[in-house]
This record gives structure tokens, sequence and C-alpha cells, in this order.
């Protein structure tokens, strides 16, 4: 039975891991790709995220520019350097830092589900502002790979599981498969 | 249990089929990226002598009334005389920018011939195009204002000669009977400055009224003659009054033919009450005026 356990273990590290390489991936387009277009009496505009804080902090709102950097940007980045951390620290085996990994974990799981703010507000603003020609906002493909950044995470999340850092006194050396 | 005299022994595989996922993720990430750069036309730079109301993100270029293009930038040129504005044109538009397309900015204007651009009081102004039929450039200079006629192709043109401009404005009309059958597209002075050239168009169903011998005056302003026995006033129309306007009669009898697009005329300061009796038979077909009719694009030229 050991060698199974180890082996799905491991197949645990592979998938998270290829699904926080997935989410990666999609960051770059999700921060590349404009997410919204707006128009407003005539101005229109296409705002990646990054444009999106500019033009809030520009227009004073320095307080929400912040807010919605560390939504859509910081933390995103950080949950994904985390598990790479996590995956990083499980392939080596159980480690001294198992309580410290395993409460990163934790937190992990409390701020994936409230990532989608960029996705939530985009949403919300193209099903309520639709104004014909006064006030229009529109989805953009960015918004996709956003939310798709948000959803790979938490699955690479939900795939890792945070045993593999403790690992049990009979399994702390990979078992021979011949006994 | 008997074991297996020669057991394959096969190692997992090297790539696991999970790594399928971030594969995915690569081709559907290069392809928004891909398709998102695809999506965009070539960028171009238009010289303008004055940018006013043009600003970068916002004010859009329209052809027939569709957003063809964005302007990214406007800055000054380095000669600190003119301003740049480039503008991202989307690809289906992309083969408007060609040698010899003119781009003009569209401001909301009011004069007593008209409102036109009035959606611009709302939405800003905005970047008109008129296509051109050359090569493929980057690199345009903006116009003052709109080119003359948007189409080209409508109607025809004549060119007036006269002493003195006497009170006639781009756009005013151009009468025959008292209908509305032209308008003045551009006044100048000629090239040694001895007289007043006005270039005036006829409107496409109108342009076989004009002949070769046919008389223009100028039918702006008001006339007044006070005699013995009264007074009389004479005006074309209130507009007429205002911007000035244009009449022409046409000799009946023997029709000469009809005049070419481009023919020099003499624009006299007042007509002859006999010209007024002409009455030449010349055919010509105008748009119909039921109801039922198709609205068309393109301006009906006698609603005044």
């Amino acid at each position: 039975m050991k060698p199974l356990k180890s082996f799905s273990n491991s197949a645990n590290i592979t998938l998270a891991a290829s699904l926080a390489l997935a989410a990666a991936i999609m960051l770059i387009p999700a921060n590349m790709l404009p997410i919204i277009y707006t128009q407003n009496a005539g101005r229109i505009r296409t705002d990646t995220i990054f444009s999106g804080i500019v033009g809030l902090c520009r227009q004073g709102w320095w307080s929400l520019g912040v807010i919605v950097f560390i939504a859509s940007i910081f933390i995103p980045i950080f949950k994904l350097a985390s598990l790479a951390w996590l995956i990083f620290a499980a392939r080596q085996g159980p480690g001294a830092h198992a309580r410290r990994l395993t409460r990163l974990y934790v937190v992990l799981s409390v701020i994936g589900r409230w990532s989608m703010l960029d996705v939530f507000l985009v949403a919300f603003l193209s099903g309520v502002v639709q104004f014909g020609v006064f006030a229009k906002v529109e989805p953009r493909s960015g918004i996709i790979a956003f939310a798709a950044v948000v959803v790979l995470t938490v699955l690479a999340n939900e795939a890792f599981d945070p045993r593999i850092l403790w690992g049990s006194p009979a399994s702390n050396t990979p078992q021979p498969s011949s006994k | 249990m008997k074991s297996l005299d020669n057991p394959k022994v096969s190692r997992a595989t090297a790539l696991p089929l999970v790594w399928v996922v971030p594969l995915l993720a690569l081709i559907i990430g290069g392809w928004m990226v891909v398709r998102e750069y695809l999506d965009h036309g070539p960028e171009i730079t238009i010289e303008f002598a004055d940018a006013s109301g043009v600003e970068a993100g916002k004010t859009i270029l329209e052809y027939k009334g569709v957003a063809v293009g964005e302007v990214q930038s406007v800055g000054l040129k380095n000669d600190l005389n003119a301003v740049v504005v480039q503008v991202r044109l989307s690809k289906d538009a992309a083969a408007l920018a060609c040698e010899g397309a003119q781009f003009w900015i569209v401001h909301p204007q009011i004069d007593f011939s008209g409102v036109r651009g009035l959606d611009t009081l709302v939405s800003g102004a905005y970047l008109a195009i008129k296509p051109g039929s050359g090569s493929p450039i980057t690199d345009f200079k903006g116009m003052g204002e709109p080119p003359p006629t948007q189409n080209k192709e409508e109607g025809r043109a004549f060119v007036l000669q006269s002493d003195r401009l006497g009170g006639i404005t781009t756009g005013a009309p151009v009468y025959f009977r008292e209908m509305k059958v032209g308008a003045v597209e551009t006044s100048q002075l000629s090239d040694d400055s001895t007289r007043v050239l006005v270039r005036i168009r006829i409107y496409t169903p109108y342009v076989d009224l004009v002949r070769t011998n046919t008389k223009f005056w100028n039918a702006g302003g008001l006339s007044l003659k006070v005699g013995l026995f009264g007074a009389e006033i004479n005006t074309t129309s209130i507009e007429s009054l205002v911007v000035g306007g244009i009449a022409f009669a046409t000799p009946e009898g023997e029709l000469a033919p009809p005049a070419a697009d481009g023919a020099q005329f003499t624009l006299l300061d007042q007509g002859e009450k006999d010209w007024l009796k002409w009455q030449p038979k010349i055919s010509i077909h105008p748009p119909e005026i039921t109801p039922a009719s198709p609205v068309h694009g393109g301006e009906i030229p006698f609603v005044h």
C-alpha cells in the first residue's frame, strides 16, 4: 500500500504544479489584455488591470487604487509564488517548516475565493451600465484570462495536499518498493 | 503466488497527462494575445494645424458613421508648428489609409445654413476620413475643414467669376426657380486677385439644368425699390438673406448643350426680370417625394 500512497502524493504535487503553471501562464494575457471597455458620454476607454489602477490613482481615488492593486495584481502573484514555494518544499520531502508552510496553505485557501473582485466588478458593470450612447460597459478578453488565473490557482490549491509537508513517521523516507 | 519470470518493468511516462493543462493554457493564452494584436490595424500619424477637441484614448476616427480607429496620442511636432495625432486603425479599416486620404476634425457647427455634427456636442469632436485610392501610407496631413463635398461623384461643380463676393458664404444655396438645387462649395480670389472665384455644386438630378448659356446671378440679400407708386422688397428666401445665395436661369428655345464639370460662368450682381420668364423644357429626374419611397443615404437636396 505504501508505494501506492507515495505515488498518489507525488501525482497530487504534479497536478498542483501543472495547474499552478497554467495559472502563471494565464497571468500574462490577464495583465496584458484589456479587461474592460467603458464608454461614458462619448469618452471611450479600454483598460487593462494596470491602466485601470493608474486611472483610479490619477483621479484621486488612491485608496480604491490600492485595494484594486492588492486584489488584482499583488494577491494573484503572491498566491502563485506561495504555491510554487509549497510545491517546491513538498518535493524536497517533509521538512522542519511544516507548521509555517501549512499556515501559509491555510491563508491561500482562505483568500482564494476572494480574488474574483475584478471579475465581479466587470460582470456587474456590464450588466447594469447599458445606457446606449450615454454610458456603456463591456467586458474584454483579459477578464476571461484573469478569471482563469483565479480558478486555476484555487484548483491548484485544492490539488495540493498539505499533509505531504508533514509526512508520517512511517513514510518519512520513501519506502523501497520491495519489502 | 507465482512470480513472473520476466516481469516487464515500465517506468511512468516522462510527461504525465496533467501537463496538458499548462500546455492548453499556453495555447489559449497565446491565442488570446495574438488575436488581440492581429485585431489591431496599422498605426497612422496625421498632422493637424490645430487639434482642439482631440484627446488621446477618447477621440475616435469615424468613416460613414462607424468607428474605424482610435487616437492613441496627441503631441506637438518638433518645430511646434503643428500637432501630430497618432491613430490606431481597426483591422478591417486598414484599407482606408491610402495615399490621397483626407482627414479632418468634426466639431459641432451651427450656422444659418444648417446644423452639422450635432452629435459631437455630446460625444466630443471626432476625426473623419475620406479614403484615398493610392498605395497604403502611414503619414497624412489633416485638413482644417471638411473637404468641399463628401460625395464628390455626386452632382457637377461649376466655377463662377465675379467682381466681388457679395455676401456669399460656403454652403449658401443655389436656386433654380427658387428651388434649392445646389450649394456653394468654396470661394477664393483668382490668382491675379482681380476677381472672386466661387465654386458651386449642382446636385445630381439637376445637373442638366445648367447649360453652356446659363445665366448666374447673386440672389442673396434683399433689393429694395422705393418708387412713386409704392415700395418693392425682393428676396429669394430668408436663408439667402443671411448666408447669401446664387440663382440661375437657362434660356428657352433651342437648348444649348449641358455644361461640363468645372465649366466657368460669370456671376452677375443682379438677374434680369426676363430671365425669370424663361421656360426651358429640360427633363430631369428628381428624387421621388412620395412617402412610400425608401429613404436612401445622402442629402436630399430640396429640403429647404
